[in-house]
């Protein structure tokens, strides 16, 4: 029916008085890399979290693939097929690494509890593929050779990759990263906006991203929704975006491009 | 990168179906049960063989417990609710189904067909308590933390009090017989009293296989795609959720699995020549299993089950403490553990294996135990103490100096044998991620 793969028209919400987030559209079509930007407090992480189910939209429909998961609880959207990643990142501090991944290969496979307890052909030939999968997975993302260690040891720059990689394991068509470059030093940004575009190609997935890094996403994105008291006040090309009086304005009148991230990401949900 | 269908289609034949990995477990634990049900009665005497029967029923109690509390994080402690609830209606298979099939309860040449019977309640027992768990699970699907454990607490309580108010048990058999579905309606299970003359069928045999069923059921489930779904609900919910973790099947999943293997360790218990009793429910015993699960490491089913023997043999050991010296065979063997130990781990440290250490601890505590005996001896000959008066004072110190050291429990998530293996090479430092923060 619609040409956007993700297709959220006016969703709403409002916390008591707080209106976290007004009458938002996004609309990525299949391919897409797009941004969402806006200052701290603008309501993106609530966006988030209504596209994916943690929070009921109280007005507005989201569509994804053409198949409505308004109101759906968070694990039938990311079965749908729309996987995030987290602001404070939510791994699964003590498990390993390994395990992180195949959790996120659960909800493509079936559980029942006899297969689990006979251990059945069809179980170990699941948990065999599941593993295969994980390892595939890190291997892409360098993080093999961490595979045993636990998800909470690592280095933060790799837990931030892990949560991508979990991500993807759930075989998503769309991919919502919440400031996925928060705490990274320049080198691994820049090594980041190269798996983001990789990513979208080999997975052939589109990418929502939330950044405070306006150099990452004037970068990468190819178009870029600007919120404001969650209110949306922009949606264009990134060289549009720079130039646009109402954005600048939102930035407290500074040219977004010299905006400075949060320092060290700082939990500002 | 090809999805998980593509990838399962890939796997060859000869990986996917192996006999060995679905039966060896199976057979092992017949061979463990018929090993102590042979070989113990020769070491130990009368006693201690119904020590040993206990054991395995807080064994299973506290691994069942584990699956709830340790996998999923999901504090229950209600689970001695459960363990009646199996305990009772296997009780009643086995007495009121020998009162009508053989017109009497106190038989001895009744053994084989006593033992159906039990089986029977067994399983009943196990779906009953499942039941209960089902039940149990819904609404805390909405409570956490403290407000779940209040509500599984008077659960237990329920059961208690339930369980007090039921009718007086029938002795005569033909007046059972006569009418045994009316009898039945009345739950004719003693009240306050105790559900009495329930036959011990449940020998060590039964208790040990048992023991290895519940632990290999838990440790399957422990090692699958359900596991780790519980235990990535233990970890973060909302990341759970988002992963596509379905947090009310699986909660209530969790309950129910855990529910069924208490009540299969309820059983096994009215079984084990006690009689159950309404207090058997209350929340004294949910503490007494919680204390295992805790101190062995929530999620650890070895840890669990080392925590429940050790407990329980060491509470009896409080008893009297002087008879460990006052038999040569009990200084001697003890010396011998701890030598066994002691060598094993100077072996495992030769060839580089990083499981020395745990046998290095091991073996001091033989060592302890048999120093706190002696210690015992001279209070009571120089002094007129008796330790074993000051018992429950001990084993509470006991239980506060092993959380002190070991606020994980002994083995946090692990398994004892993955304490084994080559040694790891030294982690990286300053790898620390950020605390967990509270729902977005
Ligand atoms: N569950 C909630 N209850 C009340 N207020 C909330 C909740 N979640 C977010 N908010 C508020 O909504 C606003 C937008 O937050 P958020 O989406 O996290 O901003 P950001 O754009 O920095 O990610 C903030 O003022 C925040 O305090
Ligand atoms: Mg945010």
């Amino acid at each position: 029916m619609s040409e956007f793969l993700l297709d959220a028209r006016n969703i709403s919400i409002a916390f008591g008085g707080l209106k976290a987030c007004q009458n938002l559209t996004l609309q990525i079509p299949a391919g897409g890399l797009y941004g969402l930007i806006g200052p701290n407090g603008a309501g993106k992480t609530t966006a988030f979290n209504l596209l994916t189910g943690v929070y009921t939209p109280q007005s507005g429909s989201i569509h994804l693939d053409g198949r409505p998961i308004t109101g759906l609880p968070p694990h039938q959207i990311a079965k749908a097929g729309l996987s995030r990643t987290f602001q404070n990142i939510r791994l699964f501090g003590e498990l390993s690494v390994l395990d992180n991944i195949m959790l996120g290969c659960h909800l493509r496979g079936r559980h029942a509890l006899v297969r689990t307890l006979l251990r059945t052909p069809a179980f170990v030939a699941q948990e065999a593929a599941m593993r295969t999968r994980a390892m595939d997975l890190l291997g892409m993302f360098n993080l093999a050779h961490l595979a045993d260690e636990q998800a909470r040891s690592l280095p933060y720059g790799d837990q931030r990759r892990l949560e991508i990689c979990r991500a993807l394991a759930t075989e998503p068509k769309v991919l919502l990263l919440d400031e996925p470059a928060a705490g990274m030093n320049p080198s691994e940004k820049k090594s980041l906006a190269q798996s983001i575009r990789f990513i979208r190609d080999c997975f052939k997935l589109a990418v929502l991203l939330i950044e405070h890094d306006m150099g990452l996403v004037m970068d990468i994105c190819e178009k870029i929704t600007v919120l404001d008291h969650g209110c949306p006040i922009a949606f264009d090309v990134p060289a549009k975006i720079q130039c646009d009086p109402r954005v600048c304005e939102a930035y407290l009148g500074e040219p977004a491009a010299d905006q400075p991230a949060p320092a060290g990401g700082g939990p500002a949900a | 990168m090809k999805n998980l269908a593509q990838n399962i289609a890939d796997v060859p034949r000869s990986v996917a179906f192996r006999p060995a990995t679905i039966l060896v477990p199976w057979l092992a634990c017949l061979a463990v049960a018929l090993g102590v049900h042979h070989y113990l009665p020769m070491i130990v005497d009368e006693y201690w063989v119904n020590v040993f029967r206990r054991m395995g029923v807080f064994v299973m109690a506290a691994v069942s417990l584990n699956v709830v509390n340790g996998f999923a994080g999901q504090f229950s402690m209600g689970h001695a609710g459960f363990m009646a609830i199996g305990a009772y209606v296997a009780a009643g298979f086995s007495y009121y189904g020998s009162l009508y099939f053989r017109g009497e309860a106190n038989v001895d040449d009744f053994m084989i067909q006593g033992t159906l019977l039990m089986l029977v309640g067994i399983v009943a027992g196990a779906f009953a308590a499942a039941g209960a768990g089902y039940l149990v699970g819904l609404p805390s699907l909405r409570l956490r933390g403290d407000y779940l454990a209040i509500v599984t607490l008077g659960f237990g309580e329920i059961i208690r009090v339930t369980l007090e108010l039921t009718g007086k048990q029938v002795y005569d058999a033909k007046a059972f017989q006569d009418a045994p579905l009316s009898t039945l309606a009345t739950l004719p299970f003693n009240g306050s009293t105790g559900f009495e003359r329930v036959l011990p069928y449940a020998n060590l045999f039964w208790v040990w296989l048992f023991v290895g069923v519940v632990c290999v059921v838990a440790y399957r489930i422990k090692n699958s795609s359900a596991g780790r779904a519980f235990l990535s609900i233990r970890e973060d919910e909302i990341a759970a959720r988002s992963m596509g973790i379905d947090l009310t099947k699986y909660k209530v999943r969790a309950f129910v699995l855990a529910a069924f293997l208490g009540g299969v360790a309820g059983a096994i218990y009215a079984h084990t020549g006690v009689n159950p009793s309404p207090t058997d429910a209350g929340f004294q015993r949910s503490f007494d299993i919680i204390i295992f699960v805790v101190l062995g490491g929530l999620g650890s089913l070895s840890g669990t089950a080392i925590a429940a023997t050790l407990l329980t043999g060491l509470s009896e050991v409080l008893r009297g403490p002087e008879s460990i010296v006052n038999s040569p065979a009990g200084v001697w063997s003890l010396a011998g553990i701890a030598l066994a130990l002691a060598v094993g781990s100077a072996l495992l440290k030769a060839v580089g294996n990083r499981g020395w250490r745990v046998l290095a601890v091991a073996s001091v505590a033989p060592v302890l135990l048999v120093c706190f005996a002696y210690l015992a001896q001279w209070l009571a000959t120089a002094w007129g103490v008796k330790l074993s008066d000051y018992r429950m004072i001990l084993y509470a110190l006991l239980l506060i100096l092993v959380m002190l050291l070991r606020p994980n429990g002994l083995l946090g998530v692990r398994e004892v044998w993955e304490l084994f293996g080559p040694e790891k090479p030294a982690r990286r430092p300053g790898a620390v991620g950020p605390g967990k923060e509270p729902a977005p």
